[in-house]
């Protein structure tokens, strides 16, 4: 689904990824870790060329992305992205957030994006603040409809910037349940997280990002109990005593 | 002789001005349409991707702010026509200039608005897929109009103001029609004190108009 070979990325002269290669498999679950300025989010910005990859190649849902003839738009539809900060669009309702996609990229008509649109916001709990906008919504809330407004466009996969990082710690739960439910229907999720008991519960794999580079990376049940990596054991350590 | 203020003259000037006012009015009307278009379209540049539309609007900008409205009325409607041999009626030239020269201020009103926006709305428009012009039409566009508002109105109450130094160029606007009342009945007191009412009531006017779009379009709430 998603393959990235030698991606390298420079922000001016600062090297921030040092050469990754990362394959994902339609209907995985990878969650990527890391302390923060380890280059972790760069990756996924990367995957829907939000930021330009410096060198390297990336091939999504088998179009290369870093070949500039590739229509980028129909890419970031099959591969969008679930944002730190929610990133709502203030000025519409919340039923308007998720059709606005599906009707201008996808073609489908405003009464059928309507009824999708309900549907989808029915599965993630929040059907009955449809016509809300967004500022009226908590921040879990938000998420949940920023979930919606992703899988409206029936993605190919999604990928998530931390998107708890934002919460205050009693909303968390309700977007991470949202997210098992995704994972257990089968969507293809690469999610850069501070929650390792999700990432411990829901990944088929765990990826751990340092210094630019991919430190280590296994299913989790290894990963979490057996750390091979001085640097992992060392993070783990710091995440886990909280 | 003692000078003796009559109010009644003020009030007898009022229905003679009405032909200037409507001149005044059509000129700041469609001044501001087109200036508000040019505006737009300049602001949008300021911000393009290419350099060369970034310095093109950059020079206008800096051009039309950097030199007065009445040198810029008197080039385009006395200066323009030596060089290009077609004269322009005084209603037409006007226009354009309140419309380039609002313009250049729109721009920049245009260009702060947006970049006011968060760049998260951008990034999160294209993530699903829309165009980067979609994404300016449906996401950033409607957000950056609402802040555009309140400077807008000030700008349009400039605008409507500096009509006024069009009579320099035969424009028979409000101030030219009350100079004109006082060249015969010299009431230069009553009459010009009457012209400053109609701009005053028509600056408060739009200031008022605009609060209630603010108002209406607050209605839908932004963060």
């Amino acid at each position: 689904m998603i393959r990235i070979e030698n991606l390298h990325k420079s922000f001016g002269s600062l090297e921030v990824i040092k050469g990754i290669d990362l394959h994902v498999r339609p209907g995985e679950v990878v969650c990527i870790i890391g302390p923060s300025g380890s280059g972790k989010s760069t990756v996924l910005r990367c995957i829907n060329r939000l930021e330009q990859p410096t060198s390297g190649r990336i091939v999504v849902d088998g179009k290369d992305i870093t070949d500039p003839k590739t229509n980028m738009n129909l890419v970031r539809a099959e591969a969008t992205m679930v944002f730190q900060q929610f990133n709502l669009f203030p000025h519409m309702t919340v039923l308007h957030n998720v059709t606005l996609g599906p009707v201008k990229v996808r073609g489908l008509s405003k009464a059928e994006a309507e009824k999708r649109g309900m549907e989808l916001l029915a599965k993630v709990g929040l059907a009955e603040k449809a016509h809300n906008y967004p500022d009226q919504l908590s921040g879990g809330q938000k998420q949940r409809v920023a979930i919606a407004r992703a899988l409206a466009l029936q993605p190919k996969v999604i990928l998530f910037d931390e998107p708890t990082s934002a919460l205050d710690p009693e909303l968390v739960g309700e977007v991470l349940e949202v997210m098992k439910q995704l994972a257990r229907e089968g969507m293809t999720m690469v999610v850069v997280t501070h929650e390792m008991g999700f990432a411990k519960e829901v990944a088929d794999r765990v990826i751990f990002i340092d210094g630019g580079r991919i430190q280590e990376e296994g299913p989790p049940e290894e990963f979490f109990s057996n750390p091979k990596n001085p640097r992992l054991r060392d993070f783990l350590g710091k995440v886990i005593a909280h | 002789m003692a000078f003796q203020f009559e109010p009644g003259v003020v009030v007898e000037t009022f229905p003679m001005l009405l032909r200037g006012l409507k001149l005044t009015v059509v000129i700041t009307i469609g001044g501001l349409f087109f200036g508000f278009i040019l505006g737009s379209v300049a602001g949008l540049m300021k911000i393009s991707r290419s350099l060369f539309l970034r310095k093109l609007a950059g020079i206008y900008i800096e051009t039309i702010r950097g030199t007065p409205m009445l040198v810029q009325a008197m080039f385009l409607y006395y200066g323009v026509p030596m060089a290009s041999g077609v004269r322009i009626p005084p209603i037409v030239a006007g226009i354009i200039v309140i419309a380039v020269n609002s313009g250049a201020y729109i721009a920049e009103i245009v260009r702060g608005a947006i970049q006011s926006i968060d760049p998260g709305q951008m990034e999160a428009g294209r993530s699903i897929g829309l165009t980067r012009s979609q994404t300016m039409r449906y996401i950033i566009w409607p957000q950056a109009f609402r802040r555009m508002i309140p400077p807008l109105g000030n700008q349009f109450i400039i605008s409507l103001k500096d009509t006024s130094l069009l009579m320099v160029i035969g424009v028979g606007e409000l101030l030219r029609t009350g100079q004109e009342i006082v060249a015969v009945n010299f009431r230069a007191f009553e009459v010009y004190m009457a012209v400053g009412i109609v701009y005053l009531v028509m600056t408060l006017g739009i200031a008022k108009a605009l609060r209630a779009l603010e108002q209406h379009l607050r209605v839908l709430p932004e963060k």
